[in-house]
């Protein structure tokens, strides 16, 4: 049976999650309600076993009944314990689906957010911690549904029976159960106390380390290692003075409530004896008086391990007010467009105008105009909001003013529409763990080789012995810096726009390189309009023209006239010319 | 150098330093092991008081409660003891890992991610706590339970003995069988949980291509085939899970009816089996005991298992190379800090490096810097630059020539003195847990509150750092600082023991044009009456009139 994932509606309901699981839960119920109260037949079976044994010696009864009755106990047992693996299974496959629901919804709400939101308030490292608590989250609802009929029911049916058989003993052994519960309870603030500190202790401790790990080389330059050393050793001892204390309190304690309850096995003894003996309120056989007293055994066991309960639904409480705020209803963009991608459109900016958050403009009036099959070469000094330029036309950054893409506005273009146009890259390659193939395909299914060609990968390839196939490691790791970007701009031309804008896109390659590449560019952007931000100069004389920004302004013009028009840019340029004659050979 | 610790003599170490605690310990599972056989002794009594139709005393139902309190209090006793131990050794692994920490030379924390050394600590030492507290000991008192039990059962009824003689070997093999096709199954899980859980950080990080290129519907595709794939894993792991421990108790059940019908079967049997029905009702509660310790055997020899993973992993940590030792020489001689002769300046003569086995990052390394002076560093990314840092530091060894600082050598400068003459400021400032204040100071109780302040006015931020919410004792974390100000911490942080050297690597990349005004602003107040070092990468700004040292055949573009 393929069971897939399924959309939840209302994702910030926990009980969304539970009707969803119907099924399962349906076949828990069933089957958890049948084993629990089939638990008593254990108890009362080997009283039964017990007392025919007496009275066969007492020649009441013969082998033939014993034959019987252990007959009838092996068939009670396998029934209640195939409904408790029914129960554990299904239990589990609810946990299970859930978790995956949970995921699910939770990775949609992730990938849908803009890096902007990613960034802000660290909601990078929560989606990270949340992921993690939906496994503590789960479990916590797994435990809670297993404890519901694994203690509630049990206790329940192991009561009824211990009344049913003597209801004054019950009555007054089933005290100290009582009293033992109440302690636990008393108690329960102590513990989740001592744990809490116990965790928060772990805690720091784990920031200690990271801290100690990954400053180690700054604290060895400024020679502090013996002071870092004496912190961490008292972290230490606090984490270990806290975990045994937690420890403590929170396992060693079940014995002792058990013994607690257990206390009124004196009673059951004693008065279960007088009971046989027909002195008693009622009258037993030996079996009435086993059963009763390993029914109350094993009831005085459960109810120690209660706790259990309560604290299951404490921590998934805890973690699922974690994810509850990321939760939110299914994202899916819309596709639909009436555009003409593959149209080959012009872009116009016309005083643009672009602030930060706080208030001070990055640039204001910008304006500009790029035909298709033009190269537009942008520059400027550090921090002239040439980068930010990049991020604007993918959609980051609001802004004022108009940017035409064609004869639309792109601000109001669709993100879908947006994406299909503008094709960019950034000064990250972003790479995937995957396959250097992938990396540009990204689930589609065109081939990569004309664009590997096109940013001069064939020879690195060559030296691969998987080739496309080669694993680029986490971010790309087993990828030199030139072989990342190189790849990260194979795929932005994969995945054409019409516009094409490209921040930076050789800063980690050398000239030759760099010269080759961009003579692939103006090939395969042929029809194009692209963006080429750089800080270095040297093929800008190759580009239609050129956009210099500077101190909030802007100059627009072919490179040549630029020279002329702007000492600054002729300056940066020359000076970069000046390195480059040695660099070139 | 080979290091001498391995995690054998560390574990000897901790146990040796902790003798009657282990001492206690084993006297406390054998109690726990010994009392709890003898509640169901006399249970026997109490039955075969009843079956004869003589009255059970209240003594007699005190002894058997007296009894199970014992046995419970031991069995926490016991569990306090293993806890304690536990904590005990894990402590000690800690602690004898971050003393290697300073031993390892600077190389393994470029090979290294700081989040695997991490792992190491906190990971790999939980696994030898849970072998501890779940694993080892507690196999131990299982096994001496089982062992115990099948004992007494011999001694009361042979049969059943023999019986369950038979059937424990079985059980134990299904067990095992169980466990490994268990193991199979979560390791299919944890090699899907690494993806699920690597997908997300590498989403977020490439949140922006995503987008651009319109890849959420493929991203989650790809999302959901992993979990998909841990989904099928774990259902698989759930099935055996459930079948499991029915099993177990189905097979004790059956056991129990044998000796029943057994035992009923009179004459011979009767004997081999025990005679009375106490004993049967004794016996029915010990067989129940023998599955308990069985099942619990088998999860266990499993956090054996993972923790023998995470033994393999510490022991490779602290058997790690270790860097020489010279810069340890003179540890207290913090006095000297300076070295004999600061004439000699800053001297690299002939030096030639590189890392690990690959290209030498320079050949032939020749310069002077004088007391005093102010010069650049200059060529182009990869040439070297920051590796001449890390050489003066001491941090790397090169593979040929002479490195001097103020006539002594790089490497035998210890660690203690390298504050008072060097200030060092990386790249990228690197925050350390605690306030501000500490991260001028680094926790060095040298440098007092005085010198902080001081350090921070120079570079002025102490205005900054007084309109925080708590000042000087604002937890880094609270405070949010700018790139800029960031950099000029960490100057702070440089000139804070007031050191003869400064070394700037590329501090005001990243900055916009005003705060690159005050960073080097404060920068040319930090560098009065010092030798400076620095690093850039764009040689046409701000090396005013100082000399150029070109690092690298090639001059930058």
């Amino acid at each position: 049976m393929k069971r897939e994932i399924t959309r939840v509606e209302h994702p910030d309901h926990i009980l969304s999650y539970f009707r969803l699981e119907t099924g399962p839960l349906a076949i828990v119920t069933v089957s958890g309600i049948i084993y629990n109260v089939g638990m008593t037949a254990g108890p009362y079976f080997e009283g039964q076993l017990a007392q025919c044994l007496y009275d066969i010696m007492k020649g009441r009864r013969t082998l033939q009944d014993m034959l019987m009755l252990a007959g009838t106990y092996l068939a009670v047992i396998f029934l209640v314990q195939l409904m408790r693996c029914l129960k554990r299974f299904y239990v589990r496959r609810f946990a299970n689906d859930t978790s995956r629901n949970m995921r699910h919804m939770l990775y949609n709400s992730l990938v849908n957010m803009s890096r902007a939101q990613l960034e802000q308030e660290n909601l990078g490292s929560i989606m990270t911690k949340a992921v993690g608590d939906v496994d503590a989250c789960v479990e916590g609802m797994r435990k809670f549904t297993t404890e519901v009929f694994d203690t509630g029911v049990v206790l329940v049916a192991y009561l009824v029976m211990l009344f049913g058989y003597d209801y004054r003993l019950a009555f007054m052994s089933c005290g100290f159960t009582l009293a033992a519960y109440f302690i636990a309870g008393r108690l329960k603030n102590v513990v989740t106390s001592y744990s809490a500190a116990y965790r928060k202790s772990a805690g720091l401790l784990n920031q200690a380390t990271m801290d100690r790990v990954s400053n180690e080389i700054t604290y060895r330059v400024y020679g502090c290692e013996t002071q870092r050393d004496e912190a961490y050793e008292i972290r230490l001892k606090d984490y270990e003075k806290r975990a045994v204390r937690a420890n403590l309190w929170e396992s060693t304690m079940q014995p002792l409530y058990n013994i607690i309850s257990m206390c009124g096995v004196v009673l059951i003894i004693f008065f279960g004896a007088r009971n046989v003996a027909g002195q008693g309120w009622t009258s037993w056989n030996i079996a009435a008086f086993t059963t009763f007293m390993s029914c109350f055994a094993k009831m005085a066991l459960k109810s120690s391990k209660a706790a259990k309960l309560f604290n299951a639904v404490q921590k998934a409480k805890v973690s699922w007010k974690r994810i509850r705020p990321l939760m939110k209803e299914y994202v899916e963009k819309s596709t639909d467009s009436e555009i003409d991608f593959k149209a080959q459109e012009a872009l116009s900016v016309s005083h643009l105008q672009v602030g930060k958050p706080d208030g001070t403009q990055i640039f204001s009036d910008v304006s500009f105009c790029a035909e298709p099959g033009q190269i537009i070469g942008i520059t400027g000094p550090v921090a002239c909001g040439k980068s930010t330029l990049g991020k604007v036309l993918i959609g980051e950054i609001p802004y004022e003013g108009s940017i035409m893409v064609g004869d639309r506005e792109l601000s109001s273009l669709s993100e879908y529409e947006r994406s299909r146009l503008v094709s960019y890259m950034g000064h990250q390659p972003e790479l995937m763990s995957d396959t250097i193939e992938e990396n540009i395909r990204l689930g589609e299914e065109k081939e990569t080789d004309g664009f590997l060609k096109a940013v001069c990968m064939e020879e690195d390839l060559q030296q691969m012995p998987q080739k496309v196939k080669t694993h680029v490691g986490n971010g790309g790791v087993r990828l030199s810096g030139g072989q990342q970007a190189r790849v990260a701009l194979a795929r932005t031309l994969y995945h054409e726009g019409q516009i094409l804008v490209l921040d930076d896109p050789f800063s980690a390659v050398d000239r030759k390189t760099e010269a080759e590449i961009f003579r692939n560019l103006k090939k395969i952007a042929e029809g194009k309009t692209v963006l080429l931000i750089s800080h270095r100069l040297w093929l800008f004389p190759q580009t239609d023209r050129v956009l210099f920004m500077e101190n909030g302004h802007t100059l627009y013009a072919p490179h040549e006239e630029m020279l002329k028009k702007s000492d600054d840019y002729a300056q940066l340029y020359r000076m970069q010319m000046a390195g480059g004659t040695e660099d070139a050979e | 150098m080979q290091n001498k610790y391995g995690l054998k003599t560390v574990l000897g170490k901790i146990i040796r330093g902790s003798g009657a605690m282990t001492f206690l310990m084993l006297v406390l599972i054998i109690g726990a092991v010994v009392s709890a056989l003898f509640p169901p002794l006399v249970l026997e009594k109490i039955v075969n008081c009843l079956t004869a139709g003589q009255g059970v005393s209240l003594l007699m139902a005190i002894e058997y409660f007296a009894l199970i309190a014992v046995s419970g209090v031991m069995e926490s006793g016991q569990n306090v003891m293993i806890t304690v131990f536990g904590q005990k050794v894990t402590h000690g692994l800690r602690s004898e890992m971050c003393d290697k920490l300073r031993r390892l030379p600077a190389a393994y924390y470029t090979a290294n991610e700081a989040g695997k050394i991490t792992s190491r600590f906190v990971n790999d030492v939980d696994t030898i706590d849970t072998l501890f507290t779940d694993g080892i000991i507690g196999m131990f008192a299982d096994a001496c339970k089982i062992v115990s039990i099948l004992a007494v059962i011999f001694w009361l009824s042979r049969g059943l003995g023999i019986l369950l003689l038979i059937v424990t070997p079985l059980l134990f093999l299904m067990t095992r069988a169980f466990q490994k096709k268990m193991l199979d199954a979560q390791m299919e899980n944890r090699v899907a949980v690494a993806k699920v859980n690597n997908h997300v950080p590498e989403t977020i990080q490439n949140i922006r291509m995503i987008h651009t290129l319109f890849r959420q519907k493929y991203m989650e595709r790809r999302y959901d085939e992993y979990i998909q794939e841990s989904y099928r894993a774990t259902d698989k792991t759930n099935l055996y899970d459930s079948v499991y421990s029915p099993i177990i108790i189905f097979t004790g059940s059956c056991v129990t009816a044998v000796m029943m019908i057994c035992a009923a079967m009179g004459g011979g049997m009767r004997e081999f089996f025990g005679v009375s029905v106490g004993t049967a009702v004794a016996m029915i509660s010990y067989v129940s005991r023998v599955f308990d310790p069985l099942e619990s055997i088998g999860m266990e020899i499993q956090s054996i298992q993972s923790a023998v993973a995470g033994v393999k992993r510490m022991n490779e940590f602290l058997r790690e190379e270790e860097r020489p030792e010279a810069g340890k020489k003179a540890e207290d001689g913090k006095e000297d800090a300076g070295g004999q002769n600061p004439e000699d300046g800053i001297r690299f003569s002939d030096v030639t490096f590189r890392y690990g086995t690959d290209q030498p990052v320079f050949e032939h390394l020749d310069f002077t810097v004088a007391k005093g002076e102010h010069v650049t560093f200059v060529g182009r990314t990869g040439a070297g630059k920051s590796t001449v840092f890390r050489l003066l530091l001491g941090l790397y060894v090169p593979e040929a020539g002479n490195i001097s600082v103020f006539g002594t050598k790089a490497l035998e400068i210890p660690d203690g003195s390298k504050r008072k003459l060097f200030g060092y400021v990386e790249q990228k400032f690197s925050p350390v847990n605690g306030s501000v204040a500490e991260q001028i100071s680094l926790y060095d109780p040298e440098i007092t509150g005085v010198q902080i302040q001081k350090a921070a006015e120079l570079t002025g931020l102490h205005e900054v750092i007084t309109a925080l919410p708590k000042g000087y004792d604002t937890q880094i974390a609270d405070a949010t600082f700018s790139q800029g100000q960031y950099q000029l911490l960490s100057i702070a942080r440089a000139v804070a023991a007031q050191p003869q050297i400064l070394l700037l690597d590329e501090i005001t990349a990243d900055l916009d044009s005003d705060t690159e005004k005050r960073v080097l602003e404060a920068l040319e107040r930090a560098g009065a009456g010092r030798t400076v070092l620095s690093i850039s990468h764009r040689l046409q700004e701000y090396t005013g009139n100082q000399r150029l040292i070109t690092i690298g055949q090639q001059v930058v573009q």
